[in-house]
Protein backbone atom coordinates (compact mmCIF):
# COMPACT_ATOMS: atom_id res chain seq x y z
CA UNK A 1 0.00 0.00 0.00
CA UNK A 2 3.24 2.40 0.87
CA UNK A 3 4.29 1.75 -2.58
CA UNK A 4 0.93 2.73 -4.27
CA UNK A 5 1.11 6.22 -2.65
CA UNK A 6 4.74 6.62 -3.24
CA UNK A 7 3.64 6.03 -7.13
CA UNK A 8 0.51 8.40 -6.71
CA UNK A 9 2.53 11.23 -5.14
CA UNK A 10 5.28 10.62 -7.77
CA UNK A 11 2.46 11.03 -10.64
CA UNK A 12 1.34 13.84 -9.27
CA UNK A 13 4.69 15.82 -8.66
CA UNK A 14 5.18 14.24 -12.76
CA UNK A 15 1.99 16.05 -13.99
CA UNK A 16 2.45 19.52 -11.58
CA UNK A 17 6.23 19.62 -13.62
CA UNK A 18 4.61 18.65 -17.04
CA UNK A 19 2.47 21.97 -17.45
CA UNK A 20 1.99 20.89 -21.36
CA UNK A 21 -0.06 18.25 -20.64
CA UNK A 22 -1.75 19.43 -17.58
CA UNK A 23 -2.83 22.08 -19.84
CA UNK A 24 -3.68 19.91 -22.50
CA UNK A 25 -5.99 16.98 -19.70
CA UNK A 26 -7.94 20.37 -18.40
CA UNK A 27 -8.29 22.82 -21.60
CA UNK A 28 -8.74 20.36 -24.02
CA UNK A 29 -11.80 19.09 -23.17
CA UNK A 30 -12.85 22.44 -22.25
CA UNK A 31 -12.20 23.27 -25.84
CA UNK A 32 -13.95 20.66 -27.42
CA UNK A 33 -17.59 21.05 -25.57
CA UNK A 34 -17.24 24.78 -26.95
CA UNK A 35 -16.61 23.13 -30.34
CA UNK A 36 -19.84 20.86 -29.45
CA UNK A 37 -22.04 24.24 -28.53
CA UNK A 38 -20.96 25.94 -32.06
CA UNK A 39 -22.14 22.27 -33.53
CA UNK A 40 -25.24 22.29 -31.52
CA UNK A 41 -26.62 25.98 -32.28
CA UNK A 42 -26.40 24.80 -35.98
CA UNK A 43 -29.19 22.00 -35.17
CA UNK A 44 -32.86 23.31 -36.11
CA UNK A 45 -34.80 23.95 -33.10
CA UNK A 46 -36.95 21.26 -32.95
CA UNK A 47 -33.89 18.93 -31.90
CA UNK A 48 -33.72 18.97 -28.37
CA UNK A 49 -29.99 19.57 -27.84
CA UNK A 50 -30.02 19.77 -24.22
CA UNK A 51 -30.47 15.89 -23.61
CA UNK A 52 -27.37 15.20 -25.84
CA UNK A 53 -25.24 17.67 -24.01
CA UNK A 54 -24.67 15.55 -20.91
CA UNK A 55 -23.88 12.68 -22.65
CA UNK A 56 -21.41 14.34 -25.28
CA UNK A 57 -19.87 15.80 -22.00
CA UNK A 58 -19.04 12.39 -20.41
CA UNK A 59 -18.12 11.13 -24.14
CA UNK A 60 -15.46 13.72 -24.26
CA UNK A 61 -14.00 12.67 -20.34
CA UNK A 62 -14.21 9.21 -21.44
CA UNK A 63 -12.18 9.89 -24.44
CA UNK A 64 -9.21 11.97 -23.41
CA UNK A 65 -8.65 10.10 -19.77
CA UNK A 66 -8.37 6.92 -22.27
CA UNK A 67 -6.19 8.77 -24.52
CA UNK A 68 -3.76 10.71 -22.37
CA UNK A 69 -3.51 7.44 -19.76
CA UNK A 70 -2.57 5.20 -21.84
CA UNK A 71 -0.07 6.88 -23.59
CA UNK A 72 1.87 7.84 -20.73
CA UNK A 73 1.98 4.06 -19.38
CA UNK A 74 3.17 3.56 -22.67
CA UNK A 75 5.82 6.34 -22.30
CA UNK A 76 7.04 4.55 -19.44
CA UNK A 77 7.55 1.62 -20.95
CA UNK A 78 9.34 2.83 -23.59
CA UNK A 79 11.69 5.24 -21.83
CA UNK A 80 12.39 1.92 -19.56
CA UNK A 81 11.17 3.26 -16.31
CA UNK A 82 8.25 0.81 -16.20
CA UNK A 83 10.95 -2.26 -16.01
CA UNK A 84 12.93 -0.64 -13.31
CA UNK A 85 10.55 0.26 -11.38
CA UNK A 86 9.45 -3.38 -11.63
CA UNK A 87 13.32 -4.07 -10.82
CA UNK A 88 13.27 -1.46 -7.78
CA UNK A 89 10.71 -3.24 -5.62
CA UNK A 90 7.63 -2.19 -6.96
CA UNK A 91 4.78 -4.59 -7.66
CA UNK A 92 2.32 -4.48 -10.49
CA UNK A 93 -0.60 -3.78 -8.29
CA UNK A 94 1.05 -1.09 -6.90
CA UNK A 95 2.60 0.42 -10.04
CA UNK A 96 -1.39 0.10 -10.95
CA UNK A 97 -2.97 1.44 -7.90
CA UNK A 98 -0.54 4.73 -7.93
CA UNK A 99 -1.70 5.29 -11.18
CA UNK A 100 -5.10 5.53 -10.59
CA UNK A 101 -4.34 6.93 -7.57
CA UNK A 102 -2.88 9.91 -9.06
CA UNK A 103 -5.06 10.28 -12.00
CA UNK A 104 -7.98 10.15 -9.51
CA UNK A 105 -7.14 13.84 -8.63
CA UNK A 106 -6.75 15.27 -12.25
CA UNK A 107 -9.95 12.84 -13.61
CA UNK A 108 -11.61 14.91 -10.90
CA UNK A 109 -10.58 18.18 -11.85
CA UNK A 110 -11.57 17.09 -15.18
CA UNK A 111 -14.85 16.01 -14.27
CA UNK A 112 -15.75 19.38 -12.59
CA UNK A 113 -14.84 21.86 -14.94
CA UNK A 114 -16.08 20.06 -18.16
CA UNK A 115 -19.54 19.89 -16.27
CA UNK A 116 -18.78 23.71 -14.79
CA UNK A 117 -18.30 24.35 -18.49
CA UNK A 118 -21.98 22.69 -20.00
CA UNK A 119 -23.87 23.91 -17.41
CA UNK A 120 -23.13 27.80 -18.06
CA UNK A 121 -22.58 27.42 -22.30
CA UNK A 122 -25.51 25.68 -22.90
CA UNK A 123 -27.65 27.51 -19.69
CA UNK A 124 -28.81 24.32 -18.57
CA UNK A 125 -31.30 24.98 -15.09
CA UNK A 126 -30.29 21.56 -13.23
CA UNK A 127 -31.23 22.08 -9.63
CA UNK A 128 -27.80 21.12 -7.26
CA UNK A 129 -29.04 17.40 -6.54
CA UNK A 130 -29.06 16.87 -10.49
CA UNK A 131 -25.15 18.35 -10.76
CA UNK A 132 -23.75 16.39 -7.83
CA UNK A 133 -25.12 12.76 -9.37
CA UNK A 134 -24.12 14.55 -12.76
CA UNK A 135 -20.71 15.23 -11.52
CA UNK A 136 -20.36 11.68 -9.63
CA UNK A 137 -21.72 9.87 -13.10
CA UNK A 138 -19.10 11.51 -15.00
CA UNK A 139 -16.29 11.26 -12.82
CA UNK A 140 -17.24 7.46 -12.20
CA UNK A 141 -16.47 7.49 -15.68
CA UNK A 142 -13.16 9.44 -16.05
CA UNK A 143 -11.91 6.74 -13.35
CA UNK A 144 -12.97 3.93 -15.51
CA UNK A 145 -11.56 5.57 -18.60
CA UNK A 146 -8.24 5.66 -16.77
CA UNK A 147 -8.09 1.82 -15.77
CA UNK A 148 -9.22 1.39 -19.52
CA UNK A 149 -6.11 3.29 -20.73
CA UNK A 150 -3.83 1.35 -17.83
CA UNK A 151 -5.22 -2.03 -19.32
CA UNK A 152 -5.09 -1.10 -22.82
CA UNK A 153 -1.21 0.51 -22.50
CA UNK A 154 -0.38 -3.51 -21.29
CA UNK A 155 -0.82 -4.17 -24.97
CA UNK A 156 1.01 -1.22 -26.57
CA UNK A 157 4.69 -1.41 -26.80
CA UNK A 158 4.81 1.94 -28.34
CA UNK A 159 2.50 4.93 -28.76
CA UNK A 160 1.37 4.38 -31.99
CA UNK A 161 -0.26 0.64 -30.92
CA UNK A 162 -2.26 2.91 -28.63
CA UNK A 163 -4.30 4.23 -31.36
CA UNK A 164 -5.88 1.40 -33.01
CA UNK A 165 -7.91 1.03 -29.75
CA UNK A 166 -9.59 4.26 -30.94
CA UNK A 167 -11.62 2.79 -33.65
CA UNK A 168 -12.24 -0.51 -31.49
CA UNK A 169 -13.08 1.42 -28.28
CA UNK A 170 -14.03 4.64 -28.88
CA UNK A 171 -16.20 5.44 -32.16
CA UNK A 172 -18.38 1.99 -31.43
CA UNK A 173 -18.99 4.06 -28.25
CA UNK A 174 -20.35 6.85 -30.26
CA UNK A 175 -22.82 4.94 -32.40
CA UNK A 176 -23.70 1.99 -30.30
CA UNK A 177 -23.88 3.28 -26.40
CA UNK A 178 -26.88 5.63 -26.53
CA UNK A 179 -24.87 8.65 -27.35
CA UNK A 180 -26.65 9.63 -30.80
CA UNK A 181 -30.00 7.12 -30.78
CA UNK A 182 -31.20 4.91 -28.76
CA UNK A 183 -29.91 1.21 -29.76
CA UNK A 184 -32.92 -0.48 -29.13
CA UNK A 185 -33.42 -0.48 -32.88
CA UNK A 186 -30.07 -1.81 -34.03
CA UNK A 187 -29.50 -5.77 -34.41
CA UNK A 188 -28.98 -7.46 -31.30
CA UNK A 189 -25.45 -8.25 -32.06
CA UNK A 190 -24.67 -4.73 -32.35
CA UNK A 191 -26.55 -4.39 -28.83
CA UNK A 192 -24.79 -6.75 -26.81
CA UNK A 193 -21.60 -4.73 -28.36
CA UNK A 194 -22.89 -1.39 -27.18
CA UNK A 195 -23.33 -3.04 -23.59
CA UNK A 196 -20.24 -4.44 -23.25
CA UNK A 197 -18.78 -0.61 -23.37
CA UNK A 198 -18.73 1.29 -20.02
CA UNK A 199 -20.41 4.73 -21.15
CA UNK A 200 -23.77 3.22 -21.92
CA UNK A 201 -24.16 2.80 -18.38
CA UNK A 202 -22.93 6.28 -18.03
CA UNK A 203 -25.17 7.33 -20.84
CA UNK A 204 -27.89 5.53 -19.36
CA UNK A 205 -27.84 7.41 -15.88
CA UNK A 206 -27.56 10.74 -17.74
CA UNK A 207 -30.47 10.10 -19.67
CA UNK A 208 -32.78 9.40 -16.46
CA UNK A 209 -30.90 11.79 -13.98
CA UNK A 210 -31.90 14.90 -16.65
CA UNK A 211 -35.38 13.45 -16.60
CA UNK A 212 -37.83 15.58 -13.66
CA UNK A 213 -39.07 12.34 -12.35
CA UNK A 214 -35.75 10.94 -11.92
CA UNK A 215 -35.29 8.55 -8.39
CA UNK A 216 -31.82 7.12 -7.66
CA UNK A 217 -33.09 3.54 -7.60
CA UNK A 218 -33.73 3.60 -11.23
CA UNK A 219 -30.26 3.70 -11.66
CA UNK A 220 -28.57 1.39 -9.47
CA UNK A 221 -27.71 -1.16 -11.27
CA UNK A 222 -26.25 0.94 -14.17
CA UNK A 223 -24.47 2.80 -11.25
CA UNK A 224 -22.86 -0.89 -10.05
CA UNK A 225 -22.43 -1.97 -13.70
CA UNK A 226 -20.28 1.56 -13.70
CA UNK A 227 -18.28 0.79 -10.87
CA UNK A 228 -17.78 -3.18 -11.37
CA UNK A 229 -15.80 -1.83 -14.54
CA UNK A 230 -13.04 -0.04 -12.20
CA UNK A 231 -12.22 -3.34 -10.22
CA UNK A 232 -13.18 -5.67 -13.25
CA UNK A 233 -10.16 -3.43 -15.34
CA UNK A 234 -8.00 -3.28 -12.30
CA UNK A 235 -8.18 -7.38 -12.22
CA UNK A 236 -7.47 -7.37 -15.69
CA UNK A 237 -4.66 -4.88 -15.63
CA UNK A 238 -2.75 -6.62 -13.28
CA UNK A 239 -3.15 -9.91 -14.89
CA UNK A 240 -1.88 -8.25 -18.51
CA UNK A 241 0.64 -5.89 -17.28
CA UNK A 242 3.97 -7.67 -17.91
CA UNK A 243 7.10 -8.03 -15.41
CA UNK A 244 9.51 -10.05 -17.91
CA UNK A 245 9.51 -9.98 -21.72
CA UNK B 1 31.64 -18.13 -3.20
CA UNK B 2 30.22 -17.24 -6.28
CA UNK B 3 27.40 -14.10 -6.44
CA UNK B 4 26.17 -14.94 -10.32
CA UNK B 5 25.52 -18.49 -11.27
CA UNK B 6 24.59 -19.13 -15.20
CA UNK B 7 23.67 -23.21 -16.21
CA UNK B 8 23.51 -22.83 -20.17
CA UNK B 9 21.26 -19.67 -20.50
CA UNK B 10 19.34 -19.66 -23.76
CA UNK B 11 17.02 -17.02 -25.19
CA UNK B 12 15.83 -16.50 -28.69
CA UNK B 13 13.90 -13.54 -30.46
CA UNK B 14 11.79 -15.00 -32.72
CA UNK B 15 14.98 -17.24 -34.69
CA UNK B 16 17.58 -14.99 -33.74
CA UNK B 17 19.54 -16.53 -31.10
CA UNK B 18 20.28 -14.18 -28.21
CA UNK B 19 21.86 -16.86 -25.52
CA UNK B 20 23.26 -19.39 -26.52
CA UNK B 21 23.51 -22.35 -23.74
CA UNK B 22 25.50 -19.50 -21.95
CA UNK B 23 27.62 -20.56 -18.86
CA UNK B 24 29.73 -18.80 -16.26
CA UNK B 25 29.84 -18.00 -12.76
CA UNK B 26 30.71 -14.86 -10.98
CA UNK B 27 33.00 -14.70 -7.83
CA UNK B 28 31.68 -12.38 -4.92
CA UNK B 29 32.99 -9.11 -4.65
CA UNK B 30 34.49 -8.98 -8.15
CA UNK B 31 34.12 -6.43 -10.96
CA UNK B 32 32.94 -8.67 -13.42
CA UNK B 33 32.92 -7.38 -17.29
CA UNK B 34 30.83 -8.17 -20.27
CA UNK B 35 32.56 -6.88 -23.44
CA UNK B 36 31.44 -7.62 -26.78
CA UNK B 37 29.77 -5.66 -29.74
CA UNK B 38 26.52 -4.60 -30.31
CA UNK B 39 23.91 -7.23 -30.51
CA UNK B 40 26.87 -9.81 -28.80
CA UNK B 41 23.82 -10.95 -26.14
CA UNK B 42 25.33 -8.35 -22.90
CA UNK B 43 21.60 -6.50 -22.53
CA UNK B 44 20.13 -9.71 -22.97
CA UNK B 45 21.96 -11.15 -20.04
CA UNK B 46 21.58 -7.97 -17.67
CA UNK B 47 18.10 -8.32 -18.17
CA UNK B 48 17.59 -12.36 -17.75
CA UNK B 49 19.94 -11.73 -14.26
CA UNK B 50 17.36 -8.76 -13.01
CA UNK B 51 14.67 -10.65 -13.61
CA UNK B 52 12.95 -8.77 -16.73
CA UNK B 53 13.11 -11.28 -19.40
CA UNK B 54 12.51 -15.59 -19.25
CA UNK B 55 15.14 -17.20 -20.65
CA UNK B 56 13.70 -20.20 -23.17
CA UNK B 57 16.20 -23.06 -21.01
CA UNK B 58 18.86 -23.13 -18.57
CA UNK B 59 18.65 -20.97 -15.32
CA UNK B 60 20.66 -18.53 -13.44
CA UNK B 61 21.26 -17.61 -9.58
CA UNK B 62 21.91 -13.98 -8.18
CA UNK B 63 22.90 -14.42 -4.24
CA UNK B 64 21.54 -18.12 -4.94
CA UNK B 65 18.07 -17.14 -5.55
CA UNK B 66 16.06 -17.53 -9.08
CA UNK B 67 15.61 -13.97 -10.46
CA UNK B 68 12.14 -14.95 -11.44
CA UNK B 69 10.84 -17.06 -8.35
CA UNK B 70 12.54 -15.26 -5.83
CA UNK B 71 12.33 -11.69 -7.31
CA UNK B 72 10.95 -9.52 -3.81
CA UNK B 73 13.93 -11.14 -2.22
CA UNK B 74 16.66 -10.48 -4.56
CA UNK B 75 15.28 -7.15 -6.01
CA UNK B 76 16.33 -5.72 -2.23
CA UNK B 77 19.62 -7.13 -3.07
CA UNK B 78 20.63 -6.06 -6.60
CA UNK B 79 20.79 -2.12 -8.09
CA UNK B 80 20.60 -1.70 -12.17
CA UNK B 81 20.98 0.87 -14.67
CA UNK B 82 19.56 -0.01 -17.71
CA UNK B 83 21.22 0.84 -20.84
CA UNK B 84 19.21 4.02 -21.11
CA UNK B 85 18.75 6.45 -18.22
CA UNK B 86 15.23 5.54 -17.44
CA UNK B 87 13.91 8.47 -15.52
CA UNK B 88 11.41 11.05 -15.39
CA UNK B 89 12.64 13.50 -17.52
CA UNK B 90 9.49 15.90 -15.29
CA UNK B 91 11.04 15.55 -11.92
CA UNK B 92 14.32 16.68 -10.81
CA UNK B 93 17.69 14.66 -10.06
CA UNK B 94 16.92 14.67 -6.49
CA UNK B 95 13.14 13.70 -6.86
CA UNK B 96 14.34 10.56 -8.95
CA UNK B 97 16.82 9.19 -6.74
CA UNK B 98 13.96 9.82 -3.83
CA UNK B 99 11.74 7.85 -6.01
CA UNK B 100 13.61 4.73 -6.40
CA UNK B 101 14.94 5.03 -3.18
CA UNK B 102 12.01 4.97 -1.31
CA UNK B 103 10.84 1.69 -3.43
CA UNK B 104 14.06 0.50 -1.61
CA UNK B 105 13.00 1.76 1.60
CA UNK B 106 16.24 3.28 1.97
CA UNK B 107 16.52 4.20 5.83
CA UNK B 108 17.98 8.40 6.31
CA UNK B 109 16.90 8.70 2.64
CA UNK B 110 17.68 12.52 2.35
CA UNK B 111 20.98 12.52 4.32
CA UNK B 112 22.23 9.48 1.43
CA UNK B 113 20.86 10.99 -1.20
CA UNK B 114 22.70 14.35 -0.54
CA UNK B 115 25.46 12.26 -0.19
CA UNK B 116 24.92 10.32 -3.70
CA UNK B 117 24.20 13.71 -5.75
CA UNK B 118 27.77 15.41 -4.07
CA UNK B 119 29.53 12.02 -5.12
CA UNK B 120 28.42 12.35 -8.59
CA UNK B 121 28.94 16.34 -8.65
CA UNK B 122 25.13 17.37 -9.17
CA UNK B 123 24.09 19.11 -6.11
CA UNK B 124 24.41 22.09 -7.72
CA UNK B 125 21.63 21.10 -10.45
CA UNK B 126 20.03 18.67 -7.91
CA UNK B 127 16.83 20.15 -8.15
CA UNK B 128 16.63 21.36 -11.22
CA UNK B 129 14.20 18.69 -14.07
CA UNK B 130 15.95 15.90 -15.63
CA UNK B 131 15.02 16.47 -19.10
CA UNK B 132 17.17 19.84 -19.26
CA UNK B 133 20.34 17.78 -18.50
CA UNK B 134 22.87 16.43 -21.12
CA UNK B 135 22.97 12.61 -21.95
CA UNK B 136 26.01 12.09 -19.46
CA UNK B 137 24.69 13.87 -16.51
CA UNK B 138 21.07 11.76 -17.00
CA UNK B 139 23.79 8.33 -16.70
CA UNK B 140 25.39 10.40 -13.62
CA UNK B 141 21.48 10.54 -11.96
CA UNK B 142 20.90 6.57 -13.28
CA UNK B 143 23.90 5.63 -11.63
CA UNK B 144 22.83 7.27 -7.99
CA UNK B 145 19.71 5.89 -8.68
CA UNK B 146 21.07 2.07 -9.04
CA UNK B 147 23.44 2.50 -6.33
CA UNK B 148 21.16 4.47 -3.70
CA UNK B 149 20.04 1.44 -1.68
CA UNK B 150 23.71 -0.15 -1.28
CA UNK B 151 22.72 -2.96 -3.08
CA UNK B 152 24.63 -6.47 -2.87
CA UNK B 153 25.25 -6.84 -6.90
CA UNK B 154 25.15 -4.06 -8.99
CA UNK B 155 23.72 -4.71 -12.88
CA UNK B 156 25.08 -1.56 -14.98
CA UNK B 157 24.60 -1.69 -18.63
CA UNK B 158 27.01 0.36 -20.41
CA UNK B 159 27.11 2.86 -17.32
CA UNK B 160 29.79 5.11 -18.90
CA UNK B 161 28.66 5.56 -22.38
CA UNK B 162 28.45 9.29 -22.88
CA UNK B 163 30.18 10.33 -19.68
CA UNK B 164 32.91 12.76 -19.54
CA UNK B 165 36.53 10.90 -18.83
CA UNK B 166 36.35 12.72 -15.24
CA UNK B 167 33.84 11.44 -14.29
CA UNK B 168 34.31 8.05 -15.99
CA UNK B 169 37.66 7.81 -13.86
CA UNK B 170 35.41 8.32 -10.61
CA UNK B 171 32.62 6.12 -11.18
CA UNK B 172 35.29 3.35 -11.73
CA UNK B 173 37.69 4.51 -8.49
CA UNK B 174 33.77 4.06 -7.16
CA UNK B 175 33.40 0.99 -8.27
CA UNK B 176 36.71 -0.45 -7.31
CA UNK B 177 35.62 0.88 -3.73
CA UNK B 178 32.46 -1.03 -3.88
CA UNK B 179 33.98 -4.42 -4.47
CA UNK B 180 36.73 -3.94 -2.07
CA UNK B 181 33.92 -3.69 0.50
CA UNK B 182 32.36 -6.98 -0.88
CA UNK B 183 29.77 -5.74 -3.61
CA UNK B 184 29.89 -7.08 -6.83
CA UNK B 185 29.67 -5.39 -10.34
CA UNK B 186 28.55 -6.69 -13.32
CA UNK B 187 29.18 -4.11 -16.02
CA UNK B 188 28.72 -4.48 -19.45
CA UNK B 189 30.86 -2.70 -22.19
CA UNK B 190 32.17 -2.20 -25.35
CA UNK B 191 35.27 -0.02 -24.49
CA UNK B 192 38.40 -1.75 -24.64
CA UNK B 193 39.76 0.53 -21.99
CA UNK B 194 37.04 -0.58 -19.48
CA UNK B 195 37.28 -3.89 -19.80
CA UNK B 196 41.02 -2.84 -18.41
CA UNK B 197 40.04 -2.24 -15.39
CA UNK B 198 37.80 -5.26 -14.29
CA UNK B 199 38.88 -8.19 -12.63
CA UNK B 200 37.70 -10.94 -15.00
CA UNK B 201 35.80 -10.19 -18.48
CA UNK B 202 33.88 -12.63 -20.41
CA UNK B 203 34.25 -11.79 -24.36
CA UNK B 204 29.97 -12.39 -26.22
CA UNK B 205 29.28 -12.02 -29.85
CA UNK B 206 26.44 -13.63 -30.89
CA UNK B 207 24.80 -14.81 -27.73
CA UNK B 208 28.22 -17.08 -27.24
CA UNK B 209 31.03 -16.67 -24.70
CA UNK B 210 34.24 -16.68 -26.95
CA UNK B 211 36.92 -16.57 -23.98
CA UNK B 212 36.68 -15.79 -20.16
CA UNK B 213 40.01 -14.25 -18.47
CA UNK B 214 41.69 -11.87 -16.69
CA UNK B 215 42.54 -8.74 -18.99
CA UNK B 216 45.87 -9.40 -18.55
CA UNK B 217 45.86 -12.32 -19.57
CA UNK B 218 43.18 -11.95 -22.75
CA UNK B 219 46.23 -8.91 -23.31
CA UNK B 220 48.83 -11.51 -23.71
CA UNK B 221 47.00 -13.07 -26.78
CA UNK B 222 47.83 -9.56 -28.48
CA UNK B 223 50.53 -8.94 -30.72
CA UNK B 224 52.80 -5.73 -30.69
CA UNK B 225 54.10 -4.84 -33.71
CA UNK B 226 58.03 -3.16 -32.96
CA UNK B 227 59.39 -1.02 -35.36
CA UNK B 228 63.69 -0.46 -34.59
CA UNK B 229 65.30 2.04 -37.16
CA UNK B 230 69.17 1.97 -36.67
CA UNK B 231 71.49 3.63 -39.20
CA UNK B 232 68.72 4.40 -41.71
CA UNK B 233 67.75 0.10 -41.54
CA UNK B 234 64.50 -0.33 -39.94
CA UNK B 235 63.53 -3.64 -38.71
CA UNK B 236 59.82 -4.89 -37.40
CA UNK B 237 58.98 -7.61 -35.12
CA UNK B 238 56.00 -9.06 -34.21
CA UNK B 239 55.95 -10.06 -30.30
CA UNK B 240 53.63 -10.92 -27.59
CA UNK B 241 51.63 -7.80 -25.82
CA UNK B 242 53.59 -8.37 -22.49
CA UNK B 243 55.99 -6.26 -20.99
CA UNK B 244 58.46 -9.19 -21.13
CA UNK B 245 58.16 -10.16 -24.02
CA UNK B 246 59.48 -6.39 -25.22
CA UNK B 247 62.04 -6.32 -22.88
CA UNK B 248 63.43 -9.55 -24.67
CA UNK B 249 63.18 -8.27 -27.89
CA UNK B 250 65.11 -4.87 -26.69
CA UNK B 251 68.00 -7.53 -25.44
CA UNK B 252 69.01 -8.11 -28.89
CA UNK B 253 69.51 -4.38 -29.11
CA UNK B 254 71.98 -4.07 -26.16
CA UNK B 255 69.31 -3.67 -23.54
CA UNK B 256 70.89 -4.30 -19.84
CA UNK B 257 70.20 -8.01 -18.98
CA UNK B 258 68.73 -7.54 -15.68
CA UNK B 259 65.89 -5.41 -16.83
CA UNK B 260 63.01 -8.11 -17.18
CA UNK B 261 60.31 -5.79 -17.97
CA UNK B 262 59.85 -2.75 -20.20
CA UNK B 263 56.28 -1.09 -19.98
CA UNK B 264 55.30 2.08 -22.26
CA UNK B 265 52.15 4.12 -21.31
CA UNK B 266 51.36 6.86 -23.68
CA UNK B 267 48.74 8.94 -22.68
CA UNK B 268 45.88 8.63 -24.73
CA UNK B 269 43.57 11.39 -26.50
CA UNK B 270 41.15 11.26 -23.47
CA UNK B 271 44.39 11.63 -20.68
CA UNK B 272 45.48 14.46 -22.77
CA UNK B 273 42.05 16.39 -22.75
CA UNK B 274 41.47 15.30 -18.89
CA UNK B 275 45.00 16.65 -17.85
CA UNK B 276 44.37 19.90 -19.75
CA UNK B 277 41.48 20.35 -17.98
CA UNK B 278 42.37 19.78 -14.72
CA UNK B 279 45.51 21.81 -15.16
CA UNK B 280 42.83 24.90 -16.46
CA UNK B 281 40.51 24.29 -13.26
CA UNK B 282 43.60 24.18 -11.05
CA UNK B 283 44.23 27.73 -12.44
CA UNK B 284 41.02 29.04 -11.95
CA UNK B 285 40.95 28.20 -8.37
CA UNK B 286 44.24 29.89 -7.78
Amino acid sequence: MNHTFIIARRVLTQLKGDRRFLALSIIGPLIIVYFLKLLFNTFPPMIDVKSYTMPFTAFIVHFLSFILCAILLVQERINGTLERMMIGGFSKTSIIGGYTLGYFGLATIQAITVLAESIWLFKLSYDTKTVVLLFIVIWLLAIVSVMLGIFISTFAKHEAHVFPFIPLIILPSVFLTGLIIKPDGLPLWAQIIGKCLPIHYAVNIIHEIIKPTYTITDTLLDYGILTGYIFALLVLASLTLKETE
Amino acid sequence: MNAIEIVKLTKYYGKICALNKMSLDVPEGTIYGLVGPNGAGKTTLIKALVGSLQPDSGYAKVLDLDPLKDKWKLRQQIGYMPQSPALYDDLSARNNILFFGKGQHVPDLQKKVDEILSFAELTKRANDAVRTFSGGMKKRVSLCCALIHNPKIIFLDEPTAAVDPHLKMQSWILFRKLAQKGVTIFVSTHQMDEAMLCDQVTILRNGEILAVDTPQNILKLGKTNVKIITNNEEKVSVIDSTPQSLADELKKYGLEKNISSVELHSDTIEDIILSIVQEKEKGNKS
